[in-house]
């Protein structure tokens, strides 16, 4: 079946290549821009304004990164208030009216997914710093890729109706790898299923639902905020009484007080990357495919 | 290709010990990673109030559609304690002022689009004895060319400090530099500004503005506040800059500018000129885990003010450091300098906006900052301001708290 797609795809790109103009797709993060790139493939370029190894909370508003955007066609953005802090600085800069929020070339992609712990009640900073459209950091759960990739195939070929097909298509052929990877990723996590595990940032409720586990504590006791010695104490007490086996948390964080809660509570530090290595060449699939090895692996004896 | 550390302390099994005794290593483990961290507190994911996941099938749909714009309030006070402060000229209007408390500002900012053309950003300042629109603009988004124009009254893109607002200063006080020259509140006006990406590889942006050259505290080396009207176009401050921005790497970034400004001064229709240049050097390392942040900001203006039968000239600027060392901590040092008024035979005379300023002038300043979230921010400075015409130099103290409540729009870099 992907064989027969990717021949489709390839006398697709072909019969193109002579009326070829190229898309310029930005995304904020290097996890949509690998799923846009697997949707662009080869008639366009994609750019991810944050390095994977960076917080995506705060990105410096470089001005080459408002460069990038004044010659974007499409952006992509995880939206929820992720990037609040630095890309609507960067759009005005942009200058760029193709990709200004409302228009054909500015893609949300949270509001394509199924969002997890919306605020059912008033929020404010006393209770961190919270996301009132709910939790954005839906990158790492392949259900919610689906919807993201369908999404941007759609709105390329609004963007470039000639090659409408040709994104249909690699959307397809993605969504055929995904959905085989899912069922393996699925499989190869079962020792995950029901076991305790405590986080630093809340980053991984979209990753324990999918997988099945369960976060019984995040170390920081308010989303943003740095943890006291009373609030990490209480968090060992409970990975011990849980029998907590794993403490996860994103490469961009210290890791000194998650080492100290594995320690103290017997368990297993992961230090995880929370995107995918866009510019080092990591695909979604390769990224998630990591993602799943190495907790499999943290929670094998 | 995933980078992961595993690391296994102990075998996978059932804990043991006392917890009490954990604690001493917890504090540590802290202390390391708030000395690793020093970039500000990360938000994430909804925290205590109830969540709930959006039904299946209806993504999106239980988003707030307001229509109000983004509304921001940022509180500035501070404790002062001057060993003079009959002396300190050329001060920023919303610096301390007076021995004891002072309310430096209670700054509105409104944002939003108008349409999908224009959007409209305003800054109110509130004071404890009045309110003034410090600015208020509409901004082109879509127009072709890589064009934008800005509209209404605004801080004028002369260097790099003067568009910025008390909240993103490293120092609880304006430099020397811009109340001198610009003036207490910065160089703004009404007016119209248009700027330009020039297609280059690099980040090249071209910024003209035409503003009213009137106000003393907003356009002291033009009109300044003898406003003698705008009878040609030549009676406006025409403001021109450069903003050059260099990568270099991820974590490096270098910025430089180059602007210059003409208007009329109130000398019988005389002209005055500003030249001036900054430099912003910038080390954030963003690939490892580490959030340490060191800049180093440099700008010097010069003024060529006509007068009849004569040209005056003098040169002021300043070097700052900053070094955010921890994840709530972060020093911060600064040099200022000011040359006395000369003629043309290089005589000096009385500065013609600032009669108090009689000669040389240094201020040296440092401060710490805590901030115990992205929100809110405690400062302690101290400043030595050495006057050629004041016998002692004039210290100065502050221990300054900032509040910020509400959505507040992105910063320029």
């Amino acid at each position: 079946m992907i064989r027969v797609l990717r021949l489709l795809s390839l006398l697709s790109l072909l019969e193109g290549v002579a009326l070829a103009k190229e898309v310029h797709v930005v995304a904020t993060v290097p996890t949509l821009a690998a799923l846009a790139s697997e949707v662009v493939g080869d008639h366009g370029e994609v750019i991810s304004l944050a390095l994977h190894t960076q917080d995506p909370h705060f990105v410096d508003a470089r001005p080459n990164l408002a460069l990038a955007l004044s010659r974007a066609d499409l952006l992509v953005l995880t939206g929820l208030g992720l990037e609040v802090g630095w890309l609507p600085t960067l759009l005005t800069g942009s200058r760029n009216g193709r990709i200004q929020p409302g228009s054909v070339g500015y893609l949300d992609a949270s509001r394509h997914v199924q969002v997890l712990q919306i605020p059912t009640s008033a929020v404010d900073r006393s209770m961190g710093d919270i996301h009132p459209g709910g939790n954005p950091h839906y990158h790492l759960d392949p259900r919610a890729a689906r919807p993201v990739v369908v999404a941007l195939a759609e709105r390329l070929g609004t963007l470039d109706p000639e090659h409408a097909g040709d994104y249909q298509l690699n959307a397809k052929l993605f969504l055929v790898e995904l959905d085989a990877a899912i069922a393996r990723w699925q499989e190869q996590a079962q020792p995950l299923r029901g076991i305790p595990v405590i986080d630093l940032h809340r980053s991984w409720p979209y990753v324990a639902d999918w997988l099945g586990f369960e976060i019984v504590a995040d170390i920081e006791p308010k989303p943003g905020v740095p943890p006291t010695p009373r609030h990490v104490l209480a968090v060992i007490g409970l990975a011990r009484e849980r029998g907590v086996g794993l403490v996860i948390q994103e490469s961009w964080l210290p890791s000194n007080v998650s080492r100290t809660v594995a320690e103290k509570s017997g368990a297993r530090l992961l230090i995880l990357d929370a995107q995918a290595d866009f510019r080092g060449g990591q695909t979604y699939v390769q990224h998630v495919d990591a993602l799943v090895s190495a907790l499999v692996a943290g929670v094998t004896p | 290709m995933l980078p992961v550390l595993l690391w296994t302390p102990r075998a996978w099994g059932d804990p043991e010990g006392s917890s009490l005794e954990d604690l001493d290593d917890i504090r540590a483990a802290l202390q390391a990673d708030a000395e690793e961290a020093s970039g500000a507190p990360a938000p994430g994911a909804s925290g205590d109030p109830p969540v709930v996941s959006a039904p299946s099938g209806s993504a999106g749909s239980t988003r707030s559609s307001s229509m109000n714009p983004n509304l921001s309030l940022i509180m500035d006070t501070a404790l002062a304690a001057f060993s003079s402060v009959d002396e300190a000229a050329s001060g920023g209007a919303h610096d301390p002022a007076v021995n004891g408390f002072n309310l430096q500002q209670l700054e509105l900012a409104v944002g939003s689009a108008v349409d999908p053309y224009l959007r409209l950003d305003g800054n109110i300042v509130f004071g404890l004895f009045g309110v003034e629109i410090e600015e208020i603009y509409g901004t082109t988004v879509a127009l072709p060319g890589a064009l934008q124009l800005r509209m209404g009254q605004f801080l004028t893109r002369f260097g790099r400090a003067n568009p910025t607002h008390p909240h993103t200063w490293a120092f609880v006080d304006q430099p020397l530099v811009l109340g001198r020259l610009m003036g207490g509140e910065g160089n703004r006006g009404l007016g119209v500004e248009a700027s330009v990406l020039a297609p280059l590889p690099w980040y090249v942006e071209i910024v003209g503005s035409e503003t009213m050259a009137a106000g003393a505290a907003t356009a002291r080396s033009f009109y300044g506040a003898d406003d003698l009207g705008v009878a040609s176009p030549a009676d406006l401050q025409s403001t021109v800059a450069i903003k050059q921005f260099f990568p270099l790497g991820e974590d490096l970034s270098l910025m430089w500018g180059l602007s210059w400004a003409s208007g009329p001064n109130p000398t019988g229709r005389n002209r005055t000129e500003l030249y001036g240049t900054d430099l912003y050097l910038k080390y954030r390392p963003i690939t490892q885990a580490s959030f340490t942040e060191l800049s180093l900001h440099t700008e010097w203006i010069g003024r060529r003010y006509q007068v009849p039968d004569d040209v005056l000239t003098d040169v002021t600027g300043f070097v700052q450091g900053t070094w955010r060392f921890s994840r709530r901590w972060g020093v911060a040092g600064r040099y200022e300098y000011g040359t006395p008024t000369t003629d043309l035979r290089g005589d000096e005379v009385l500065d013609p906006t600032d009669p108090a300023w009689l000669g040389f002038r240094q201020r040296i300043g440092a401060n710490l900052t805590f901030w115990p979230s992205e929100f809110s921010r405690i400062r302690v400075q101290g400043s030595s301001d050495t006057l050629d015409w004041v016998p002692d130099p004039i210290l100065a103290g502050f221990l300054a708290l900032e509040l910020s409540v509400g959505a507040h729009g992105a910063h320029a870099f």
